[in-house]
C-alpha cells in the first residue's frame, strides 16, 4: 500500500456505510421472527393508519440510534493499545493491548464490496466472541491496524480477505499460497459432506408456512385441496426421497460455494492464512503459536474420493476450517501448525473393549425402559426397540477395533465407525490434565485420560488407570520443561 | 559458554508422578458447611409442605412431595459427606491438582506455567465456618478448591500467584495492594 501516512493515534470514526450496518445488526438483534410477526401485523392492519404511525417510529428509532451509534464509535491506537469508545447514552471504553490480539479479521461482506468498504473483528481470546468490531472502513486503515498489530508481535490474526479481492491488498512478500481449491473440487466437497445442518434451517419455515399464507387467503390445505391421498402409486415414497435427496444436495452446493469459494490457504514463516467467499469474503490467519488442536474428519464418500475436513482450532475466535482437503493438504497442514502429519505418527495404542459391554448394557437397560413403557400403548411391538442393541453392539465393537491413540511429543488419537475422525495436539499446548474413573471403570481398573487445551480436549476413556496416571505425568513434564510458546 | 547439547530417552517411570498419598485433605469443617446449605433448604421445603397441606384439603400430596424431596436432600447429604471426605489438593513444584468426586473420582491438575490469575472468595457460609475458596483460572479449564482455611487458602494463593507469575487477584476483585506510584492523589475536597 503506496502512499499517504495514516495516523492511527487520533480517534478515528468508521465510515459514513457503517451506520446503515449498525442498522441492520440492531434490527436483526431484535429477532427474525418477531420481525416477521411485526411486519405480518402491518401488512393484515395496513388500513390501519395507527400500525403504520407505530411502524414509522419504529424505523425513524433504528435510524436515530444507528446514527448515534456511529458517532459514538471511535477507535484508536495509543501507546501500544487499540482504544475504542462507544455507547450512546454510557460511554464505553475498551483497551485492549495490541500484543494481547489474538487475531483481526478484515472481512467483505456484500454491501462492503459495493462501497470498496471493508469490516475489521479483534479478538483477544478473553471469550468466545471478538471483543471490537468496526463494521465499515476505509481499507487503508484496516490494512494499517492490522500491520501494527503484526509488528508487534505473535498473534492468531483472522485477517482480509481483502488481500485475494483487490491488487493493494497488503500480501506479505513471504507468503506463499499452500494450496487453492478449484470450484471443481468444491463441488466434489460439497457432494460429499453430509447436508442435514442446511436442512435444518429450513424446519422453521415450514413449521410457520401456514401462518405465512394464512394472509394471502390460502392455507396450505387449499393449495392442494381434495387430494385422495390413497390414489398415489408406490413409487411417490422414493420420489419424495429422491426429491429431498436432491434438494438438500443442492442446498449444500450453495452453501459451501456461498462460504468456502476459492478457499486458499497462505503461509509465510510464522501464520498461516486461510481465505475464501463468494459474497461475503473472510480470511483468517492464525500464527502457529496459537493453534491448539488439529482435528480431521473423513466419511466414506470423501474416503472415497480422497478427501477430509480439517479443522485448526485456535484460542479465541479465530478457528479455521479447512473442507475437502487432500491427504497431501492435510499433512501440509499440520506440518505448518508446528504437528506431525497423523499417518507419521505410530498411533499403536488401543482400548480396553470393556467400553463395547458399557455401551451394550446402557442401551439393553434404555430399550428395556422404553419398551415396559411401549407395552402399555403399543403392545408386544414395543419389544422392536431391541433392535437398537445389536446395532450399538455393532457400531461400538467396531469403534474400539478401530481406536487409536499414541503419546509422544504430542497427543493423537483417531477412531472410526461410519466415518473417521483424528485429533491431535502438542504437549506444550496443555491447560490441564484430568484423570477420571466412572464407577464402571473402577471395578475394572480402568479410567479416562483428558488433555485439555485452550481450544479443545483430547480425549482417551477405557485405558488402564496406571496408563492414564502414566499419560498424565509425560503431558505435565511435556508442558512444564518446553519454554516454547504455547499461544 | 553454551550447554553441551544431549538428547538422552527419558523412562516413564523416572518422571515425577503425582503421589495419591500426597493429596492434602480439605478442612473438616467443609462438610459442616455443605450439610448448613442442605439444611436451610429442608426446612424451606417443610415448611412450604406444611403450608400447603394446612391451607388445602388434601394432606397427602403436599406431605408426600415435601417427603420425596427431604428423601433426595438426605441422598444430596449423603453423596457431599462422602465428596467432602475425598475432595483434596496437592501443590507440586510445577503444578496444583484437585482430587474430587465420588460415583466419578477425578483428578485434575493444571501446570502453574498455564494459570492466568489465581483468586480467594469466601461466602456467607464459609465466612461464618472461617473458610475460603481457592479458584485457579487457566485458559482452559479452572479448578476451585474450597473448604482450606483463610490462612491456608491466602499462603496457597501467595505461592500460586509467585509461581505462576500471574495477577494475584484479591476476593474484592482487586490485584494486591497497589505501589506508592500508584496510589489515587487524595481528593481535592476536604474530607468530612
Amino acid at each position: 500500500m503506496a502512499g499517504a501516512v495514516i495516523d492511527l493515534t487520533e480517534p478515528r470514526r468508521q465510515s459514513p456505510l457503517a451506520i446503515v450496518l449498525l442498522g441492520l445488526r440492531a434490527v436483526r438483534s431484535l429477532g427474525i421472527v418477531q420481525i416477521a410477526l411485526a411486519l405480518f401485523f402491518i401488512v393484515r392492519g395496513a388500513a390501519d393508519g395507527r400500525l403504520v404511525l407505530v411502524g414509522l417510529v419504529v424505523v425513524a428509532g433504528f435510524v436515530g440510534i444507528s446514527l448515534l451509534s456511529w458517532w459514538r464509535y471511535t477507535f484508536q491506537l495509543v501507546d501500544g493499545e487499540l482504544v475504542v469508545t462507544k455507547g450512546i447514552l454510557r460511554t464505553d471504553r475498551l483497551t485492549v493491548g495490541v500484543g494481547r490480539i489474538q487475531s483481526i479479521a478484515i472481512e467483505q461482506e456484500l454491501l462492503h464490496r459495493l462501497t470498496g468498504l471493508v469490516k475489521v473483528v479483534v479478538d483477544t481470546a478473553g471469550s468466545a466472541q471478538a471483543e471490537f468490531t468496526i463494521d465499515a472502513v476505509e481499507r487503508p486503515v484496516a490494512e494499517e491496524l492490522r500491520r501494527r498489530a503484526t509488528v508487534v508481535g505473535a498473534f492468531t490474526a483472522t485477517v482480509g480477505a481483502s488481500d485475494v479481492a483487490t491488487p493493494q491488498g497488503a500480501v506479505a512478500a513471504t507468503e506463499r499460497i499452500v494450496f487453492r481449491h478449484t470450484p471443481r473440487r468444491l463441488a466434489i466437497a460439497a457432494l460429499t459432506m453430509s447436508p442435514w445442518a442446511g436442512i435444518a434451517l429450513l424446519v422453521p419455515l415450514i413449521a410457520v408456512a401456514d401462518q405465512v399464507l394464512e394472509p394471502f387467503g390460502e392455507q396450505l390445505s387449499d393449495v392442494a385441496p381434495d387430494v385422495d391421498v390413497d390414489s398415489f402409486g408406490w413409487w411417490i415414497a422414493p420420489a419424495a426421497v429422491v426429491a429431498v435427496v436432491i434438494f438438500v444436495i443442492l442446498l449444500n452446493l450453495g452453501r459451501v460455494f456461498l462460504a468456502d469459494w476459492q478457499l486458499t490457504l497462505r503461509t509465510d514463516d510464522d501464520t498461516m492464512r486461510r481465505t475464501s467467499g463468494l459474497l461475503s469474503l473472510t480470511s483468517t490467519t492464525s500464527s502457529v503459536d496459537r493453534v491448539q488442536v488439529l482435528t480431521s474428519r473423513q466419511n466414506p464418500l470423501q474416503h472415497r474420493v480422497g478427501l477430509q475436513n480439517v479443522q485448526l482450532s485456535n484460542a479465541g475466535a479465530g478457528d479455521m476450517r479447512l473442507i475437502g482437503c487432500s491427504d497431501g493438504e492435510f499433512a501440509t497442514t499440520a506440518t505448518l501448525a508446528g504437528l506431525a502429519p497423523v499417518g507419521d505418527l505410530a498411533l499403536d495404542r488401543r482400548i480396553h473393549p470393556a467400553e463395547i459391554w458399557l455401551d451394550v448394557r446402557n442401551t439393553a437397560l434404555l430399550a428395556a425402559v422404553a419398551a415396559g413403557a411401549g407395552l402399555l400403548l403399543v403392545g408386544w411391538w414395543a419389544l422392536a426397540a431391541f433392535v437398537v442393541v445389536p446395532v450399538v453392539w455393532w457400531a461400538t465393537r467396531r469403534r474400539v477395533r478401530n481406536s487409536r491413540w499414541s503419546l509422544g511429543s504430542e497427543f493423537a488419537t483417531s477412531s472410526r465407525v461410519i466415518s473417521s475422525s483424528t485429533k491431535q495436539s502438542v504437549l506444550r499446548k496443555t491447560n490441564a490434565v484430568r484423570v477420571t474413573q466412572t464407577i464402571f471403570e473402577r471395578r475394572r481398573g480402568l479410567a479416562t485420560v483428558e488433555m485439555v487445551t485452550a481450544a479443545g480436549i483430547v480425549t482417551v476413556g477405557m485405558v488402564p488407570i496406571e496408563e492414564a496416571d502414566a499419560v498424565r505425568d509425560v503431558i505435565l513434564h511435556g508442558v512444564e520443561t518446553d519454554r516454547r510458546a504455547w499461544m | 559458554m553454551a550447554d553441551p547439547f544431549s538428547n538422552e530417552p527419558i523412562r516413564v517411570d523416572h518422571l515425577p508422578q503425582l503421589h495419591a498419598h500426597a493429596f492434602v485433605s480439605v478442612d473438616p469443617r467443609y462438610v459442616w458447611g455443605r450439610l448448613a446449605g442442605l439444611a436451610v433448604t429442608t426446612v424451606v421445603v417443610i415448611a412450604v409442605a406444611v403450608l400447603v397441606a394446612v391451607q388445602g384439603d388434601n394432606v397427602v400430596a403436599p406431605s408426600a412431595v415435601g417427603g420425596g424431596i427431604v428423601l433426595l436432600l438426605a441422598l444430596v447429604a449423603v453423596v457431599s459427606i462422602l465428596e467432602s471426605r475425598r475432595l483434596a489438593y496437592q501443590l507440586r513444584e510445577h503444578d496444583v491438582s484437585l482430587r474430587g468426586g465420588v460415583i466419578q473420582h477425578r483428578v485434575e491438575t493444571i501446570p502453574f506455567s498455564r494459570i492466568q490469575h489465581v483468586s480467594v472468595g469466601r461466602g456467607l457460609i464459609e465466612r461464618w465456618l472461617g473458610l475460603a475458596t481457592l479458584e485457579v483460572s487457566s485458559a482452559g479449564p479452572d479448578i476451585s478448591v474450597p473448604g482450606l482455611s483463610v490462612a491456608d487458602a491466602d499462603r496457597i494463593k501467595q505461592v500460586v500467584a509467585e509461581r505462576a507469575g500471574v495477577a494475584d487477584v484479591t476476593d474484592e476483585g482487586q490485584h494486591g495492594e497497589p505501589q506508592a506510584s500508584m496510589r489515587l492523589p487524595p481528593p481535592p475536597w476536604p474530607a468530612p
